[in-house]
């Protein structure tokens, strides 16, 4: 309005102008038509909305008490067609409304019924928006001294649980409702938080969990157990604004790392209907399954023994049960797992490739529960419970395969007098002692047994028992000790005639381990602590009876003393930017007694030196540095890089297909050097369609030094250290991961989609020349899907491609005295054929009751039957034994399966 | 010892489950042909003699394709022996007489090519007896009990012993490998199990009652063992073994193939009734 003014001011100032005094009166004119426009538009506008009726302006009748915000605001909109906007914290607020309205415009109702809460509202084109605002309530600034206003900040800190359970809730998200603090809880539950002095919302939300919004009034260091409702069904139905629930944290530096929630694992259609959360981690990029009839796997073009298997803070060695069908982790009891790849955060080491680490339940302290399955060929029961209510509980979880049930009905006596199972057992209980401190006790035992006629037999298995401590010494200060025992042991039995022999291996851990975490002001959250392991490894101890021939014999034990100590810290640099730099130091030292060789190129001994108990052999001193940035580009999206270089002092070494449980465990010596990776990732993510999708792309390339394997004529049997069979090398991987993830909806699940290369170099295999690692897999595509159909009806599918394995194919055949043998060229120059399947599986809902509920899991393993390669191999013709063939075996095609679940 | 194989165990056992075998056609690349050289000197008339072949395409005849035109000699105490072509791509000698402790030179001349190989020719060590026993897990085609040949024999003390055997049943020779090394036997009265596998049911190569089995046992040179040991392991197209190779090899030059002096003792039996 001032500018239409300005000419006559600049008039004024300098004068009239020496224009007829006709201008004077047409600036006038000017400016009265300007006011008068200026108000005819005011007037046009104003008149649109008077004409389509503001929303606020809706009259209504309508009588509620006491019903929480957003039911009433739904109730609003069912009677008079007006919508309203909000986002998540208000959506989940716990105010109720009391509303008693006679035809009263909507404006009225809203002004009455939020006067004493701190919401606001504001028309939003035609809806209403319903925000948050924490200066509403603010009274004025008249009395400064009663109420001073306490300066700095202050930590308020906790535990999260579930009230139905009185389980901690692991990665629970803590963070302020319009601001960009936050945090979440620790493996144990734990959290800290430092706010600014004053009044704040805590924006409280985990996978699986409902929403909460508590309220805080910050005037010194606080404690706040927060318990939350379990939520299991997520149909959304009002439009979402803001973060989802359980939305992954865009500005975690953390990268590499996948969070499973374990009802999506046990959505997803698996072998023989047992869900298993090995199984369904294969189906995410970067981690690929080594093939059917195994359960390793490889985690970024890394090998089966890279991969860092954690239950609950113990190391576990073999992670499946007989022939890859079953992990060693019972879903049923499991309560978060954590898979990192290859970008490990400081406080884990020793493997290369990965770390998964899972954490079990611990047993509802509220009341007892039982739980179970029945399937096909495996039986499940979980058993758990208060021993003190609140205080203390406690969890037993059983399975057991009866595969050998179905032995006994075959007319081959052979198959008959066979034996085929496993079991295993996981029991833990825990006691809450006073406010800070809280104890665990747990246990496993899993044993596997084959055995065909009675005559010949393996069995092999995995114990751990730990005791664990946690201790909060203040607000930001939270402790965890433990003390962890691990056991892994083979026998093979053999019995001919009137020889008997007994192959037995084993390797025993005790490890002590302490983990810190001290969150130094609002910025930075330290992590520090130290982690001792002494291993014995009898690599094998053969007792011969009979008239074979064969002397009793045992290798070496072998003793090892592993050391860490690391120091992390993230750093919050600014809202956007985040950083974790830290440093792992291991030091490996092998121990004796024992005796050491050196052995020359060719693989024989030139040299050996005793060593007595105690002494020690060498000690190799690693600095694995961890860095990780993360910096968050708008809402929703951000990018991350990182590096880590981690050391593997013990190497699985193995030389048959399928990986047996047999491969032995063999420590670093004076002559096996620790391996190391070094690996750089990358990774770019983002939120699409309002936080619905949630889009990941990750590269890496790693380094390998320092990698083993078995020369061409080795015989892994012998007696001679396992050096003089050994060559080195090192080894290099690369790939682009793109996961393209739906987590809210009727249907939910992912696209994973990994292009990868690893080769090798090791010096005296291939010439010396760089050839494709077994595990290289080109193309890995995986895409699963979950539907949910109704109340009863869950259906979900999945879909597996990828490239076949690295092969050697012979280049030709030639005889030696009357035999066939093929000759070869470039190793793992082949491939098999490409590898795909889908399997389909339903669940439907028995019965859902408070006290009982049971459901039946129908699946279709390879539902349209593709013959994929188990393994190719090379023979005479049948009937004409001039002639060679290439035969496929292959494993499973149409395998159906059902589940009974129960739980009470 | 028979190396106890968990694959053999695993396989019965994943038999029982859905599992199915089937030929295909593969495309392989072909390399270009190998020279191979089997030669031997063993402690009989007629015993030495060295085969020199070709290696085939995938595709091709198996069959023994002997290369022709090559000179082959083997120096032992200072004399050398000439090996005249017999058949095509088979060479021999008909009076070299191999003594165990003496060491054997042979060399190969062909294509402009030379190849040598050095074996000494271990003590003898004899086979005291065979006998056949039941196989406690395995059966014949019809569902009969699988026997199984055993030979037994006194391992000597000081020294690291190797040995071949190969087993003939009504004359015709089987041609699994069949080898034992002492590692684990040494000094020890020795009863040694002959497992096979029957892969194309054969009836010829089973151990039935009234069959005259014979069992040679040669006592070869670590060298040969390990080549032997690495061919079964490595080159018989099993997949067995994750990663397939050539064996290694005891003569120079880059061939397929070995040279081995061996003593030789024998045993025959007529096959009893269970």
């Amino acid at each position: 309005m001032a500018d239409y003014f300005k000419p006559l001011k600049v008039m004024k100032k300098n004068g009239p102008l020496r224009f007829p005094n006709l201008i004077y009166p047409l600036m006038k004119l000017y400016q009265l038509l300007s006011i008068f426009f200026c108000i005819t538009l005011i007037l046009t506008f104003s008149s649109l909305r008077v004409f389509a009726q503001s929303p606020l302006d809706k009259t209504i009748t309508i009588k509620l008490n006491n019903v929480p915000l957003k039911q009433a605001l739904d109730k609003i909109t069912a009677a008079t067609g007006v919508r309203f906007t909000y986002n998540e914290a208000v959506a989940a607020s716990n105010i109720k409304l009391t509303i008693n309205a006679k035809a009263q415009s909507l404006k009225q109702v809203l002004e009455v019924a939020l006067a004493n809460y701190p919401y606001n509202y504001s028309q939003l084109d035609q809806d209403i928006l319903i925000r948050y605002d924490a200066t509403k309530l603010k009274k004025p600034d008249a009395e400064p001294a009663a109420k001073p206003a306490a300066a700095g900040k202050f930590t308020i800190s906790g535990t999260i649980t579930s009230k139905q359970s009185g389980e901690t809730i692991i990665g629970a998200s803590i963070r302020l409702v319009d601001g960009a603090q936050g945090t979440s809880t620790n493996g144990y539950g734990f959290y800290s938080i430092t706010l600014q002095a004053g009044d704040h919302q805590l924006l409280v939300s985990a996978i699986g969990q409902k929403t909460l919004v508590v309220p805080v009034s910050l005037t010194h260091d606080q404690r706040l157990n927060i318990t939350m409702e379990d939520n299991a069904q997520e149909l959304q139905t009002v439009t979402i604004t803001a973060t989802q629930k359980g939305a992954r944290d865009l500005k975690s530096p953390q990268m590499g790392v996948e969070k499973l929630n374990i009802k999506e694992i046990n959505d997803v259609p698996v072998l023989l209907g047992e869900h298993d959360v090995m199984k369904t981690i294969q189906l995410f990029p970067g981690i690929k399954s080594a093939g059917e009839g195994s359960g390793g796997f490889y985690v970024r073009g890394g090998a089966t023994d890279q991969n860092l298997l954690m239950l609950d803070e113990a190391t576990v060695y073999n992670a499946y049960h007989l022939l890859g069908f079953f992990s060693t982790f019972n879903s049923d009891a499991i309560k978060n797992v954590s898979i990192y790849k290859g970008d490990m955060p400081a406080q884990y080491g020793g493997r290369l490739s990965s770390v998964i680490d899972v954490k079990m339940n611990d047993g509802n302290n509220q009341k007892f529960g039982v739980s179970g399955g029945v399937g096909v060929i495996a039986a499940r029961l979980n058993v758990e419970g208060p021993i003190q209510k609140g205080k203390s509980s406690f969890l037993i979880s059983a399975r057991r395969t009866y595969a050998d049930a179905f032995l006994k009905f075959s007319k081959d006596t052979v198959v008959k007098n066979s034996q085929l199972y496993f079991y295993d057992i996981n029991a833990k209980a825990n006691l809450v002692l006073g406010d800070k401190d809280r104890v665990y006790i747990s246990g496993y035992l899993g044993k596997d047994v084959l055995t065909a006629n009675n005559v010949n037999g393996i069995n092999w298995g995995n114990t751990t028992a730990t005791l664990r401590w946690n201790h909060i010494f203040n607000n930001r200060f939270f402790s965890n000790t433990s003390f962890i025992y691990s056991n892994y042991d083979y026998e093979i039995k053999v019995k001919q005639d009137v020889n008997t022999y007994k192959i037995t291996s084993r390797i025993k851990d005790w490890n002590f381990k302490e983990d810190m975490q001290y969150d130094v002001g609002s910025d930075h959250s330290l992590s520090f602590g130290v982690n001792s392991v002494y291993h014995t490894i009898k690599p094998g101890e053969i007792s011969a009876s009979g008239n074979s021939g064969i002397i009793s014999q045992t290798l070496e034990t072998r003793y090892a003393w592993d050391n860490a100590a690391y120091v992390s810290d993230t750093w919050k640099v600014t809202d956007r930017f985040s950083l974790t730099y830290g440093t792992r130091l291991s030091a490996f030292s092998i121990i004796g007694p024992g005796t050491y060789y050196d052995v020359n190129a060719d693989g024989a001994i030139t040299n050996s030196t005793h060593y007595n108990s105690g002494q020690i052999v060498k000690t190799y001193v690693n600095l694995e540095p961890r860095a990780a940035a993360a910096f968050q580009l708008n809402d929703i999206s951000s990018v991350k890089a990182s590096y880590a270089r981690n050391a593997q002092n013990l190497h699985l070494i193995s030389n048959s297909t399928p990986g047996s449980p047999t491969d032995k465990w063999v420590a670093s010596t004076n002559l096996i050097k620790p391996e190391l990776a070094d690996q750089f990732s990358v990774g770019y993510y983002r939120d699409l369609a309002e936080h619905k999708y949630e889009f990941t792309f990750e590269t890496y390339y790693k380094k390998l030094q320092n990698q083993l394997d078995y020369r061409n004529d080795a015989n892994i049997f012998t007696n001679q250290p396992i050096e003089t069979q050994l060559l080195y090398g090192k080894g290099r991987t690369y790939g682009a991961e793109f996961l393209l993830r739906k987590k809210t909806g009727r249907l939910t699940g992912w696209v994973s989609y990994t292009l990868s290369k690893s080769e090798r170099l090791i010096d005296g295999i291939n010439n010396n020349q760089w050839y494709n690692a077994r595990q290289d897999r080109t193309h890995d595509l995986a895409v699963v899907g979950i539907y949910k159909l109704n109340d009863k009806w869950t259906l979900s599918a999945n879909f597996v491609f990828y490239t076949g394995d690295a092969v050697t194919y012979p280049s030709g055949k030639y005889q030696i005295d009357g035999a066939t043998y093929y000759y070869y060229t470039n190793r793992n120059a082949s491939r098999l054929p490409a590898y795909h399947r889908l399997d389909l599986g339903a669940t439907k809902q028995l019965k859902k009751t408070k006290k009982y509920s049971s459901e039946l899991n129908f699946s279709l393993y390879n539902a349209y039957g593709n013959r994929n390669a188990y393994r190719i191999f090379f023979r005479d013709n049948k009937t004409d034994p001039n002639k060679t063939e290439a035969v496929r075996t292959t494993l499973f095609t149409y395998v159906p399966s059902i589940t009974y679940n129960f739980k009470f | 010892m028979h190396t106890i194989r968990f694959s053999a165990i695993l396989m019965i056992l994943l038999g029982l489950l859905s599992s199915c075998e089937k030929v295909i056609d593969l495309k392989l690349n072909n390399s270009a042909p190998q020279t191979v050289i089997e030669g031997t000197v063993s402690n009989e008339a007629g015993g030495a003699k060295v085969s020199i072949s070709l290696s085939k395409k995938f595709t091709d005849d198996s069959s023994f394709e002997g290369i022709s035109g090559a000179q082959v000699t083997v120096e032992a105490d200072g004399t050398i022996y000439n090996f005249d072509p017999t058949a095509t791509g088979v060479y021999q000698n008909a009076t070299l007489v191999g003594i165990p402790g003496h060491t054997y030179h042979l060399t190969v001349k062909l294509n402009d090519k030379t190849y040598t190989s050095t074996s000494t020719m271990p003590q003898i060590v004899k086979l005291d007896s065979i006998y056949v026993v039941d196989d406690e897990l395995s059966t014949n085609k019809d569902k009969t009990k699988l026997r199984i040949a055993v030979v037994k024999y006194q391992d000597p003390a000081n020294v690291q012993n190797y040995y071949r055997f190969i087993e003939y049943i009504d004359g015709r020779k089987e041609k699994s490998l069949f080898i034992d090394e002492d590692e684990f036997t040494n000094r020890q009265t020795v009863n040694s199990r002959l497992n096979f596998n029957n892969d194309n049911d054969d009836p010829a190569r089973e151990i039935r009652t009234g069959k005259t089995l014979m069992v040679e046992m040669e006592c070869i040179d670590a060298a040969v063992y390990k080549y032997l040991f690495s061919l079964n392991s490595g080159s018989t197209g099993n997949d067995n073994n994750a990663a397939p190779s050539n064996p290694t090899s005891n003569i120079t030059g880059g061939v397929l193939g070995y040279f081995s002096a061996y003593p030789i003792t024998r045993k025959t039996i007529t096959v009893p009734a269970n």
